[in-house]
């Protein structure tokens, strides 16, 4: 078990990229060690030290690493970005991109997240205890194939684009979502709790469980009936027929 | 000035009819010379392989190859061919570098020097967009470049097709190459492109252009014609009608057939057939796709009025990007992909669509041997110029991977194994058991470049020649390419020595020098009389008037577009 605990020295209003702030990167590392690793805070570089206290408590390998990082980090992008193991505690908010392309491990966010949170996911848990902005587990920018893998619980609301061109894996948003969630899925598994807007569009594949309502329901879904899901019974629309889909829109 | 010499190096040159012979290299002040003094800075090549800078004789490096930049800002970060792919960041010595079938101009500049590439001939100036192009070639580092300019849908040309004025057209081309600072005629899909203005296309060289009068025959066998009045070093450079469509060898065969009266006003081709790959389908349908390989072939073998190039398919990721409006438009549709569509006013169109070429789909497997086959199937290496159609069939950092290919009948074998069965019955290259040499190699990526363009400075390592050399990491008399392929592979894809006018820019796979590159163009004005010249100019400013959105003077390439430019005067040839 090796604990790291960052505190804030400042709050930045510079945006600070921070990609280097994964479990991978910091097995094994001492906290001088740790703080003499490159970030970029706009057009400059510093070190992890001039923003963090760093603190180290142990040495193991990156499964065991848990990062706890404390303070106001809402303009801090990137924090855990491809990493494959260990765990990152958030406490506060955070800004873009944190957990983008992740393929293990767990990252917790005792806040308020911003977009992009575990976008091109592709394994591990991400959970927001509090509300997360646009594009939540989507795909990179062109990309047709965005999140294959991994669970992402929002405690709270999401804004539009929730999980957009996502072909795996597991999104559970227990508030409401915004415009256009799941637009052009190609799998996976999308719980809300709450309410949403336009929902699904050009999905070819893939699972959208809506247990509120549907404002602006896409006219591109045949009805097939009902079906059972956690022991509540749905309707049940395939689609979108206007690209032959085969995805399901399970509405109550 | 300066003055290096490359010791012990076996070299591959055919222009010269060296192969793999153990000599030294002399250069003085950027060009290969009889002998340097002692003070010479040396290169003990230590028996590797070496050749003269590689050149692409077919790749889309500045243009369109944007729109393809614009709807794939994910291509940035693909990295499937390791050190040529994906981020790499700035150093001492390079910017930073992106993608891989559309990566930034940088990056091109720098991938190619490390395959040992030191001239690109950009396949399509659109006219309209040259000034673009032009700028897009500034960014491109180390390379010296050329482009082709897009005439086979122009108006004013199809006019003078159509009107029996040959005189004129010519006038027309040699100022439509004067205005785009462009090296040759390049014809896309001739007529189909206007009539996807009317969202129709053309399916035979007799279909007749809407509203024009004319047919893809007519054009083409014009346009030919012009080309050899004006004496320009290149030939017609040809995008059939009907590609990638089942059954289009037929219209592929048409099109060579027209050509064989045509007198070749140099020592080269008449026609240069673009891509041959997507032109060799036979077929009435998708489900009957088969390879036509062995028709185009048996054709070639007997004539000696053209060249083609293979447009190699590469298994993965790639960006068809064509003047070609309407075949664009029918890959989306089919593929269920983006789609971006230009209409380039009275000039042509284009199109630009993502596609992945899958190993597990028969029409793509086939498509993949198709390339192959007919390199190996046509005897003479002078008539094959070795391309991928980059990134059409797929990007050029994957050159290595084709040129083991075409030397390795085991890799071959082993990879037609995998395909699925359907696509073995449709192929030929089962029964192909030809593997090439370097020396075959070196005259389909240099030495034939060098002839079919004219460039008699490039291509090849003589006494006179451009100080273009790449030295790799191969004793070729010590590996077997058809077993070691792998090895032939890792040696190709980074050279131990890029040379580039005489300036080390490669050592070891690495870049350690990016000197700017030159622009030839070719001035073909002297061909032409001067009152055919003015009247013509009328008609053209006439156009100006009538129909185009922007006025002549912001519309002609200027000078300082070539910060360092090579004019090629067809009249002192």
């Amino acid at each position: 078990m090796q604990k790291v605990t960052l505190t804030l020295r400042e709050k930045n209003r510079i945006p600070i990229v921070a990609d280097s702030i994964t479990p991978d990167n910091f097995a094994g590392l001492s906290d001088r060690d740790i703080e003499q690793i490159p970030v970029w805070h706009g057009n400059s570089q510093v070190f992890l030290g001039d923003i963090f206290e760093v603190v180290v408590d142990g040495s193991d390998t990156a499964e065991n690493v848990v990062i706890e990082i404390n303070g106001d980090v809402s303009r801090i992008k990137r924090i855990g970005q491809g990493m494959t193991a260990g765990e990152i505690i958030i406490n506060g908010n955070v800004d873009m991109h944190c957990g983008c392309t992740m393929s293990g491990g767990k990252i917790t966010v005792n806040g308020h997240a911003d977009n992009w949170i575990g976008c091109d996911m592709r394994g591990g848990e991400i959970e927001v205890n509090g509300n997360a902005k646009y594009y939540v587990g989507s795909g990179y920018r062109g990309d047709t194939t965005g999140m294959t893998g991994g669970k992402i619980t929002i405690n709270g609301n999401v804004l539009d684009f929730l999980a957009e061109h996502m072909s795996g894996g597991e999104i559970h948003v227990k508030g409401d979502a915004g415009l256009l969630l799941g637009l052009a899925n190609n799998g996976g598994t999308i719980i809300v709790d709450g309410d949403a807007t336009m929902a699904a569009g050009e999905m070819k594949k893939g699972l959208i469980v809506i247990k509120g309502t549907v404002h602006e329901m896409l006219p591109v879904y045949r009805e097939d009936g009902t079906e059972e899901f956690n022991g509540e019974t749905y309707r049940k629309f395939t689609g979108d027929v206007n690209i032959r889909g085969k995805g399901t829109l399970l509405i109550k | 000035m300066s003055e290096l010499i490359i010791k012990n190096a076996a070299v591959c040159d055919p222009l010269n009819g060296i192969n793999c012979e153990k000599m030294d290299i002399a250069v003085k002040d950027g060009k290969i010379v009889e002998s340097v003094s002692s003070n010479a800075d040396t290169i003990d090549a230590k028996g590797k392989l070496t050749m003269a800078g590689a050149i692409d004789g077919h790749t889309h490096c500045a243009g369109k190859i944007n729109v393809g930049r614009l709807m794939s800002p994910h291509d940035m970060r693909m990295n499937p061919v390791n050190g040529l792919s994906g981020l790499q960041p700035a150093t001492s010595v390079t910017r930073a570098q992106a993608g891989y079938n559309t990566p930034n101009t940088f990056a091109l500049g720098y991938r190619y020097s490390k395959l040992g590439y030191t001239t690109l001939s950009e396949a399509a100036i659109s006219m309209m967009a040259a000034k673009h192009t032009h700028e897009e070639f500034e960014s491109i580092p180390i390379l010296d470049k050329w482009g082709l300019t897009l005439f086979g849908n122009n108006w004013q040309v199809m006019n003078y097709v159509r009107d029996e004025e040959p005189e004129k057209l010519a006038a027309y081309l040699a100022w439509g190459l004067r205005a785009t600072r462009g090296f040759g005629i390049k014809v896309v899909n001739p007529g189909g492109g206007e009539a996807w203005g009317w969202g129709k296309n053309v399916t035979s060289i007799d279909d007749e252009v809407p509203d024009f009068d004319v047919t893809p025959r007519e054009i083409l066998v014009e346009l030919a014609k012009a080309n050899e009045d004006l004496n320009l070093p290149h030939s017609i450079h040809v995008h059939c009608n009907n590609l990638g469509k089942p059954g289009n060898y037929e219209t592929t065969l048409d099109t060579m057939k027209i050509m064989e009266g045509i007198k070749a006003a140099r020592d080269r081709q008449v026609l240069h057939l673009a891509h041959l790959q997507f032109h060799a389908y036979a077929g009435n349908s998708w489900r009957e796709f088969e390879s036509a390989s062995t028709q185009l072939a048996d054709y070639i073998n007997t004539k000696d009025h053209l060249t083609f190039d293979m447009g190699q398919v590469i298994f993965g990721p790639a960006m068809t990007m064509t003047a070609d409006g309407p075949l664009e438009y029918s890959n989306a549709r089919m593929l269920h992909s983006k789609w971006s569509n230009k209409d380039v006013e009275l000039e042509d169109g284009a199109g630009v669509v993502p596609i992945v070429y899958s190993p597990k789909s028969f029409v793509n497997s086939v498509q993949w041997a198709i390339g192959l086959e007919l390199a190996l199937l046509v005897d003479d290496p002078w008539k094959v110029m070795f391309t991928t159609d980059s990134p059409n069939g797929g990007s050029f950092v994957n050159y290595p991977e084709a040129y083991s290919l075409l030397m390795s009948a085991k890799k071959r074998e082993q990879i037609i194994e995998t395909l699925p069965e359907l696509a073995i019955d449709r192929m030929v290259l089962p029964g192909i058991d030809r593997e090439l040499s370097f020396y075959e190699l070196a005259v389909m990526t240099r030495a034939l470049q060098s002839k079919m363009f004219s460039v008699d400075t490039i291509g090849h390592l003589g006494i006179g020649a451009n100080a273009d050399i790449a030295i790799y990491d191969i004793i070729p008399d010590k590996i077997d390419a058809g077993i070691e392929h792998e090895k032939v592979k890792q040696a190709l894809s980074a050279t131990s020595y890029t040379i580039k006018s005489g300036n080390l820019v490669v050592q070891d796979g690495e870049i350690v020098s990016s000197p700017r590159g030159k622009t030839y163009w070719v001035n073909a004005s002297g061909r032409v009389p001067s009152e055919i010249n003015e009247v013509t100019l009328k008609d053209i400013q006439n156009n100006f008037r009538k129909y185009y959105t922007v006025a002549m003077s912001n519309y002609v390439v200027d000078d300082h577009y070539l910060p360092n430019p090579i004019e090629i005067n067809t009249q002192e040839a």
